[in-house]
């Protein structure tokens, strides 16, 4: 028998050792895979941005809007040669709406310019005679598929909502929307858990002073290498107005957002290192006990004349083999638990928050690459021991 | 019963997996201590200073100040009701703006929002625990603003003579710092209502009123007269009961994740306290059976060897609440979903986080004991002196 076969039959030798600790590995690595796909996610989700989508906003703060004649100046900027920067611009508001029978469920709504909404979010896809009935209908509303089957909404209900942001219409009478429309969408760049309605509604019937507001500006540049340049131009656009805007393209904009979330993901992070230390422990545990187990065995196989060598590098096989025992089991099941129900379920019913939660090949990589490296070292304070065994002492313990 | 000096030795005999399986529990006993230190920051960092007789009326259904908003009509209408607290003959209340801006994020990438409110000098008036600690108070009506002792040096533009951009060509110079007891106030900018409501263009009116009552217990008759008249819109709350709802969500989430993460982290230290003592066992078979043959009942065996799983996870509970006491000057800044802005709070230690956390530690002992505590309690005293 060569020696990686010894190694193989000695893990198994205490099968329900064997089976806790493979338990413990793939237990832990889960736990790692989860945290890492979470703090992951949100910069996977900039991968579904598009280049050319830009967003102009207050430059100060969100909770103030611009005036709605900024929204015609970006759709009419030109380049220093004369020919257009923007192909296609809308222009959206926060509604805040909270509808009084779903008062604990959050969910967007936002006013957008249906004439040029979908020319610039192109990956939302409404059926043509919802469409029609959108462009028909001035308290119409188009709602993400997963928000109505969320909500149980139907196209043709009427939907009642108020605004904290807005109060009540002008003329006194509430918010009312009939859904018109459920739209899908082709790419993940936009979530389907909100409720759009038509801008011009919203504009009839805010207060004199919020009118002819946009809250902010999206839009699409002509040539996405050029993002940086058109930016720029929108920005200087109103450098010298009394508001002033940030514009950014879509993924510089998503970034952004990064700093509101930063510390949870910095203790996700943080997290993700405590498992792998209580991972290392497990597998320190395990291997300690067996080798304490059979230490009369090495002093023998010393005695015969195996190097301290050879049997330092048996244990670190056998230890470096139970964490990748773990490890396979662990990378299956975070597929199964993380990557297939968790993704499912945060993505359909949190879009909001993980646009994007699956696990990416990286992250089973460094799974398993930790468990190994995780495993070696476990094995290393045994294999030295047994590598410094004294055998006539340890042989007449034996006896 | 087993004499426990027997147990103890058994654990030293096994010293180094007894160390490492002490140092797992403390590993994750320390996680969800920190985790609900965490709540129990963000609850205590939020609610601190609420007074029972501050009332703050907001629009009708907003949840938070951010989203309210009161017509400069109604202002002087809510002042002049009675049960308000006077002073000179004028009631003690005024409105505040509350309004966010994104700032750059000092150490990360990205930026976050950050509480600005617009102040009266009524405003000082409500907070007796607010004192400038460093610089000087804002002169009213200038572009002058102070910042909170919690968020300065944690944002681009918020340190002491620094400068913020609100509109052009006039920023906001910070020329003072202020403390409030610790509150969500700390992790706000402060500056001149009138400043503040020129830059948002929030010419029609305030976010909240805020007023003082004339004794605690009658917050229910002006909540009355205030809240029937339907035509404000507007709603009544005690300061105490505001905050705490500020606090909910995120001393909810904080909580849950601690909890989902410790539970998962525990398995990890439950198998590891299992394998530990499933050896122990193994190598205990004769002694197991000496015991047995000596005349101790399987019962005693399984307290036994129970009480030795529980030695040590409560060991590691102890080290671990420690490592999570030695934490409990660490301030986080994170963003409140209530305020839709960063707070700075520190971790709070509590009883009841050190008590849960406590329990769990007890609770992975007797989890990852049970098994092998059985186990040892079935050995038959005859098979094991005979092997």
């Amino acid at each position: 028998m060569n020696l990686p076969g010894l190694a193989v039959r000695n893990i198994y030798r205490n099968p329900v050792r064997l089976a806790l600790t493979v338990a413990g590995v793939a237990v832990a690595l889960l736990t790692f895979v989860t945290l890492r796909t979470a703090v992951m996610s949100w910069d996977e989700a900039k991968n579904y941005t598009l280049k050319d989508r830009l967003v102009t906003r207050h430059k100060v703060t969100f909770v103030m809007d611009l005036p709605k004649n900024y929204a015609d100046d970006v759709r009419d900027l030109k380049g220093a040669d004369g020919k257009p920067l923007i192909r296609a611009s809308t222009f959206l508001n926060w509604f805040g709406g909270k509808d009084p029978a779903h008062e604990n469920d959050f969910f967007a709504t936002i006013a957008a310019d249906h004439t040029t909404f979908l020319t610039v979010y192109d990956e939302i896809k409404i059926p043509d005679d919802q469409l029609k009935a959108f462009n028909e209908t001035r308290n119409g509303a188009v709602v993400g598929d997963l928000l109505a089957a969320k909500f149980n909404w139907k196209v043709g209900d009427n939907v009642t909502l108020e605004s904290p942001i807005f109060g009540a219409r002008e003329n006194g009478e509430p918010w009312a929307f009939k859904i018109v429309g459920l739209y899908s969408t082709t790419s993940k760049a936009v979530d389907r858990l909100t409720f759009y309605f038509r801008w011009d509604y919203m504009n009839d019937g805010v207060r004199a002073e919020a009118k002819d507001r946009v809250g902010w500006i999206a839009s699409r540049s002509v040539d996405a290498a050029r993002a940086a340049e058109v930016t720029a131009a929108i920005d200087k656009r109103f450098d010298d107005a009394d508001t002033q805007t940030l514009a950014q393209d879509e993924a510089t904009f998503f970034q952004g957002f990064m700093g509101m979330v930063s510390s949870v993901l910095a203790i996700m992070s943080y997290l993700s290192y405590i498992i792998l230390a209580i991972l290392g422990l497990i597998l320190a545990n395990a291997i300690s006990m067996s080798v304490r187990e059979r230490t009369n065995e090495y002093a023998s196989m010393k005695a015969i004349g195996f190097r301290a060598k050879t049997l330092a590098s048996l244990i670190l096989t056998e230890s470096t083999l139970i964490a990748l025992a773990g490890a396979i089991p662990g990378v299956i099941l975070s597929y199964l638990i993380v990557d297939v129900a968790l993704g499912d379920f945060l993505e359909y019913n949190l879009a909001n928050f993980f646009p994007v939660f699956r696990v990416k090949f990286w992250t089973y990589a460094e799974a398993v690459a930790a468990a190994t490296v995780i495993g070696l070292f476990a094995g290393i304070v045994p294999a030295l021991t047994v590598a410094r065994l004294n055998v006539v002492e340890n042989l007449r313990r034996v006896a | 019963m087993i004499p426990y000096q027997y147990n103890l030795r058994s654990i030293w005999v096994r010293r180094v997996t007894a160390i490492i399986t002490v140092l797992g529990v403390a590993l994750v006993t320390a996680v969800l201590a920190a985790a609900l230190m965490l709540a129990a920051g963000v609850k205590k960092s939020v609610s601190v200073g609420g007074q029972d007789d501050v009332a703050i009326i907001m629009r009708a259904g907003a949840t938070g100040e951010l989203e309210s908003g009161v017509d400069e009509s109604a202002v002087g209408l809510v002042l002049s009701q009675p049960g308000l607290a006077q002073e000179n003959g004028k009631p003690i209340g005024g409105g505040e703006i509350v309004v966010v801006v994104a700032l750059d994020k000092l150490g990360a990438i990205g930026f976050s929002n950050v509480n600005m409110r617009g102040y009266s000098d009524q405003s000082l008036k409500l907070r007796p625990n607010l004192k400038l600690v460093e610089g000087a108070l804002p002169k009213p009506g200038t572009d002058e603003a102070m910042v909170g002792r919690g968020i300065l040096g944690r944002f681009k533009g918020l340190t002491l003579g620094d400068q913020i951009s609100v509109r052009k060509n006039r920023p906001l110079r910070i020329v003072g710092v202020f403390e409030d007891g610790g509150s969500g106030a700390e992790s706000e900018i402060w500056a001149d209502v009138v400043t503040v409501r020129a830059a948002f263009g929030r010419q029609s009116g305030v976010s909240v009123v805020r007023a003082r009552l004339a004794s605690a217990g009658g917050i229910e008759a002006f909540r009355a007269v205030i809240e029937s008249d339907k035509r404000l819109g507007l709603k009544v709350k005690s300061e105490p009961d505001f905050l705490a709802a500020q606090s909910e969500g995120l001393s909810k989430f904080l909580t849950i994740m601690g909890f989902i993460v410790s539970l998962f982290f525990s398995l990890g230290a439950i198998i590891g306290a299992t394998i530990t003592m499933h050896a122990a066992v193994a190598h205990r078979t004769r002694e197991i059976g000496t015991l047995r043959a000596l005349g101790f009942s399987r019962y005693a065996i399984l307290m036994g060897f129970l009480m030795e799983a529980l030695v040590m996870t409560v060991t590691g509970g102890a080290i671990g609440l420690l490592a999570a006491l030695a934490l409990s000057s660490t301030k986080i800044s994170m963003m409140n979903p209530a305020t839709w802005s960063e707070l700075v709070f520190a971790l709070a230690p509590s009883t009841q986080a050190f008590v849960t956390a406590g329990l769990f530690s007890v609770g992975m002992g007797l989890l990852g004991g049970f098994l092998p505590a059985v186990r040892a309690s079935r050995i038959s005293p005859l098979a094991a002196l005979r092997s």
